[in-house]
């Protein structure tokens, strides 16, 4: 079987913010259903928090073209 | 599944997984430096439209909107008032909105090109137009930062205040790659990784579908050809969304790193 | 396995720009034409859709508060309205009941001047009538004592055979006798 293992490391880096990202959302689904008034800082937050995880996978992703 | 029974049965006779060969179309010039791609002409296709539409949709505006009207105004509301207006806040975000607007409506509409008949080319699929977009915030975030505390004044407000002081060298180099290396490399990357996985799946369902059906000559295989064209069908309207979803998202983080430079606090 | 070097900026330079071996690598070409378009876009949107845009924004902001304002007015005008309405009613009603109070203490006065009237004119009456009365009465007892008084003479000179008519005393006579009759009526009706 031929491939290339950076798929792999991949595939592995985007457990992490995968599962960060899931949190990020669920605390944002919390915070709005118990404050909807707070919607708009909460989702300012929510995305900022969304960008600097979801960081990590796009760097497994860009890794895994730049190691072949 | 699919992929594995598919992976099976053609592994020898030659069908190739769809790469990022793909995506490297030149059409004038062969494969220097400056030939004119593929994806060159979708943008200046892309950017033509937009600029058409938005004139002939905005040339004679009435305060009660009409059917043309109402989609530009949605839209262009989306950015002012969504994203513009409650990031940056009420009092300066006018002067940001023309470049979120032309952002996301350059980001959407090469987007949607992605999966329109043909063009079926999502522009951002290609880093160099993703990396532009993000470049142009890049400059623009801290050129605000800059201009608003000086060069010095604006390295300094990098650092969260209230730090225990033998902290604050560490937080602050993680503060200097956050934004000088983190911010524009995942701001492009997320756009490009997005666009290019999402259309590299679409290829891959629709040319494995197309040589289970035609080149494969086996009925079994022949009979899989249908679920993995619903696949693609399926993809397709999942593809609708990210397109719509990472252009938001972009304009969005745009707004809040221009947003965080003209902040008072960190 | 091998690192591409320099991933962004010195990528242009590379041999194989473009590589499709590396799709993060942008292709100079392809950078040209994003910074080409974008500028071109941004320039044509903030120059001439974001002003019309705006423009209409004002517009409509201007109308709707026209809008409202107007309400306002007219709101206020038809509550001015109202209020004037509502003095010109209550002033009636005072004008009405004072009216009414009036015509009250008019009739009252009507009513106890008439009953005034009346009464005197009554009072009126009954005096005169008893002013006839009594002249009537005091006619009668002269008449009446005259008619005795000759009846009595007549009576007496037909009784005695002799005239006493020109008797100087005649008169004297009878009106003795007449109050001595009245004095024994009287002592009768007060013995009796």
């Amino acid at each position: 079987m031929e491939g290339n293992i950076a798929i792999l490391g991949y595939g592995l880096s985007a457990i992490g913010p995968g599962i960060g990202v899931g949190l990020i959302f669920a605390a944002y689904i919390n915070g709005v259903a118990r404050q909807p008034e707070a919607r708009g800082m909460l989702q300012t937050i929510a995305f900022l928090g969304f960008a600097l995880t979801e960081a990590l996978a796009i760097f497994g992703l860009a890794l895994a073209f730049v190691f072949r | 599944m699919s992929l594995g029974l598919l992976a099976a049965a053609g592994g020898e006779e030659g069908f190739t997984a769809p790469g990022s060969p793909d995506f490297w179309q030149p059409l004038f010039g062969t494969s220097g430096a400056l030939a004119v791609t593929r994806p060159a002409i979708v943008l200046v296709i892309s950017a033509v439209i937009i600029m058409v539409v938005l004139s002939v949709a905005t040339r004679r505006l009435s305060i009660v909107p009409g059917k043309g009207q109402m989609l530009t105004e949605a839209t262009y509301g989306l950015v002012r008032n969504s994203i513009a207006r409650d990031i940056i806040g009420s009092k300066d975000f006018l002067r940001f909105v023309p470049l979120l607007f032309s952002c996301f409506t350059l980001i959407l509409l090469n987007n949607l090109f992605g999966i329109i008949p043909f063009f079926q080319y999502p522009t951002m699929a290609r880093i160099a137009f993703p990396l532009v977009l993000a470049l142009v915030i890049f400059v623009v975030y801290h050129y605000l930062g800059i201009k608003r505390r000086g060069l010095g004044g604006y390295l300094g407000s990098l650092l969260p205040p209230g730090l225990p002081g033998w902290i604050k060298p560490l937080v602050f180099v993680l503060e200097l790659i956050t934004y000088f290396i983190t911010r524009p490399v995942t701001l492009a990357l997320r756009l490009f990784g997005n666009m290019f996985a999402g259309h590299l799946l679409l290829l891959l369902f629709i040319t494995g579908g197309e040589y289970m059906l035609l080149h494969s000559g086996s009925l079994g295989l022949q009979i899989f050809s249908i679920p993995t064209f619903g696949m693609g069908v399926v993809m397709t309207v999942f593809e609708l969304l990210v397109e719509f979803l990472q252009a938001y998202i972009f304009t969005l983080l745009a707004a809040l790193y221009i947003a965080g430079s003209l902040a008072d606090e960190h | 396995m091998q690192l591409a070097a320099p991933v962004f900026a010195a990528a242009a330079e590379e041999t194989t720009p473009g590589d499709p071996m590396y799709p993060i690598l942008p292709h100079l070409g392809e950078l040209i034409f994003g910074i080409v378009v974008f500028a071109a876009l941004y320039l044509f949107v903030a120059k001439r859709i974001v002003p019309r845009l705006e423009a209409m924004y004002a517009e409509r902001r201007a109308a709707i508060e026209g809008n409202v304002e107007k309400a306002e007015r007219a709101q206020a005008e038809a509550a001015a309205a109202l209020d004037e309405y509502k003095a010109q009613l209550a002033e009636a009603r005072t004008e009405a009941n004072r009216i009414r109070e009036e015509a009250r203490q008019q009739g009252a006065a009507i009513v106890v001047e008439l009953r005034e009237q009346a009464q005197a004119e009554s009072d009126r009456i009954t005096t005169a009538a008893r002013q006839q009365i009594e002249a009537e009465r005091t006619q009668a007892t002269a008449q009446l004592r005259q008619e005795v008084g000759r009846l009595a003479t007549d009576l007496a000179s037909r009784i005695v055979g002799e005239s006493l008519q020109d008797s100087a005393r005649q008169s004297g006579v009878v009106d003795r006798f007449l109050a001595d009759l009245e004095r024994d009526e009287a002592q009768g009706v007060s013995t009796r």
